[in-house]
């Protein structure tokens, strides 16, 4: 008898392959490790940069200050928070608009008559589809350049800033959450289709609570990264840490950089001990 | 095959897995239909019915899945209470989950109370052990008010003393309320301990429908019969 085992299949050629191109990349991107190396006068600045890690300011630097100023800390505590009511306005609209995106974009919805994997219909794919690539092409440009889209159209306008963070979210979240709400469980699903409920209903009662703890811990992340956004488009004027980062950078006033640095990562660990609970609490 | 059970048996499927428990309990309950023949419920052949007709029968056949099948971050109540969504209308339905009635709330703890774990009523789901969990499904079957009661394989994932617990509960609840219970076991010790009538199949196919007394050794070792081993197996 000629039996042979089976062979596993080759994965050698395949990781060569991605050698080989990522080699070919970097020769294409005309990377070379010695342009890392900073000149004498780079070399100066990172020094006082990185030492001021250790001396953040408490006050502002700098002696030519107008009388009446707000101290330093109370600003840049304002800025925090008007970047976390940045973040927190953006990921609602975000929230708002991505959970609805989200459902009509799942093959779930669509197939809605059974829960075993029954076919759709021809409109039902092909609303699907406009709604997936409605959603593609709202999270295909980063919220950086809408901000600068915005920012050109209405100028330095609060609600601006929130809708440049809000339509590259709202397509996030529609997309992972058309993912989530297809991979959750069907158990509880199908069990309830059993015993005769109309199929909004089954979706609503037996599927989306299986999914919930999942699109609860994706937003509270995506909430972390909104903050981060929020504070970047301090960049471009708007009153976030970003702007008192460019600011204090700008100016060389390098122990202002670093108490903001610090402010911002307070805040994000603050969202992420935060997160981790509501999705402890909902996993358990 | 033809199987015929009057309302308010108490009957058993067993037979070896693969042999098609699961399709024939799915038979009865409608949610699978037959390529051939017909499978009836109350006199109605399911197959024939339209969609709204069917969702009735279906809202009153309490089923009990194996596991899984109830909402884990729902309260114990939300889920017992789910067993009427069926029967209500949308928005009568999201009322029910969301802010039950007081009246809702009442019969889903006497149901508790029935099943042995009436504090549990607002605790989360997945807090629940597994024998706890079964007895929330069955619960929530009964809150259907239903006019029989399936189960598949209710036991397979409880451990075995607390097993015949939860089955020896719905026997004895199927016999105070005259529902019909039809379960599917693969633990045949049980089914002959507590079901007085046993369907055996095998391959499809039924190999006896018996009283419980009149089913011997024989016939078990015939219906869980292993034949014609692979010849090549190892060992």
């Amino acid at each position: 008898m000629d039996r042979h085992p089976p062979k596993p299949p080759p994965r050698g050629l395949i990781l060569l392959g991605i050698g080989i191109l990522g080699l070919l990349a970097a020769f294409l991107l005309g990377l070379r490790p010695g342009g890392l190396i900073p000149n004498a006068g780079g070399l100066q600045l990172a020094r006082s940069f990185f030492s001021a890690a250790l001396d953040p300011a408490l006050t502002r630097e700098g002696a030519s200050l107008a009388a009446n100023t707000t101290p330093f800390l109370e600003d840049l505590v304002h800025a925090a928070l008007r970047t976390l009511i940045f973040a927190a306005a953006a990921m609602s609209l975000s929230i708002l608009a991505g959970l609805p995106l989200g459902i009509l974009a799942s093959d779930t919805w669509w197939r809605r008559s059974s829960f075993s994997n029954s076919r759709m219909t021809a409109a039902a794919r092909a609303m699907q589809s406009a709604v997936r690539i409605g959603i593609a092409l709202m999270r295909s440009v980063h919220e950086l350049i809408w901000a600068v889209i915005l920012l050109a159209a209405v100028g330095l306008n609060t609600f601006g800033a929130v809708l440049a963070i809000a339509v590259p979210y709202s397509g996030t979240l529609a997309k992972v959450f058309s993912e989530m709400l297809d991979e959750a469980p069907r158990h509880s699903a199908k069990a309830l289709e059993g015993i005769g409920v109309r199929p909004l209903g089954v979706f609503l009662f037996g599927l989306v609570p299986r999914a919930l703890p999942d699109l609860v811990a994706y937003t509270a992340y995506r909430f972390e990264c909104a903050v981060r956004s929020a504070a970047v488009l301090g960049f471009f004027g708007y009153p976030t840490l970003g702007y008192h980062l460019t600011l204090s950078f700008g100016d060389g006033h390098f122990r202002e950089t670093w108490t903001t640095i610090y402010l911002l990562l307070a805040l994000i660990l603050c969202l992420e001990w935060w997160s981790t609970a509501v999705r402890r609490r909902l996993v358990s | 095959m033809d199987l015929e059970i009057a309302p308010g048996e108490i009957v058993a499927l067993v037979g070896p897995s693969g042999a098609g428990k699961t399709s024939l309990l799915r038979l009865m309950a409608g949610s699978l239909m037959a390529d051939a023949g017909t499978a009836s419920f109350g006199g109605q052949d399911l197959a024939h019915l339209a969609p709204s007709a069917l969702r009735a029968v279906r809202s009153r056949i309490g089923f009990v899945h194996q596991d899984h099948s109830l909402v884990p971050i729902f309260r114990a109540h939300q889920n017992v209470i789910a067993g009427a969504l069926g029967q209500r209308g949308f928005w009568s339905a999201a009322r029910s989950m969301v802010r039950p009635t007081s009246a809702d709330l009442d019969r889903a703890h006497r149901l508790l109370e029935r099943v042995g774990i009436p504090e549990k009523l607002c605790l989360r789901t997945d807090s629940l052990s597994g024998g706890q969990q079964q007895r929330v499904a069955i619960a929530r079957a009964l809150f259907q008010a239903p006019h029989a009661l399936l189960a598949d394989e209710p036991v397979a994932s409880v451990d075995p003393t607390r097993a015949r617990a939860v089955l020896s509960l719905m026997k004895e609840i199927a016999e105070e309320r005259g529902l019909t219970l039809v379960a599917s076991l693969h633990d045949i010790q049980l089914a002959r301990e507590l079901f007085p009538r046993l369907v055996g199949l095998r391959g499809g196919r039924l190999i006896f429908d018996s009283p419980t007394a009149q089913v011997n050794d024989a016939a078990l070792e015939a219906l869980y019969r292993i034949d014609s081993p692979a010849p090549h197996a190892d060992g």
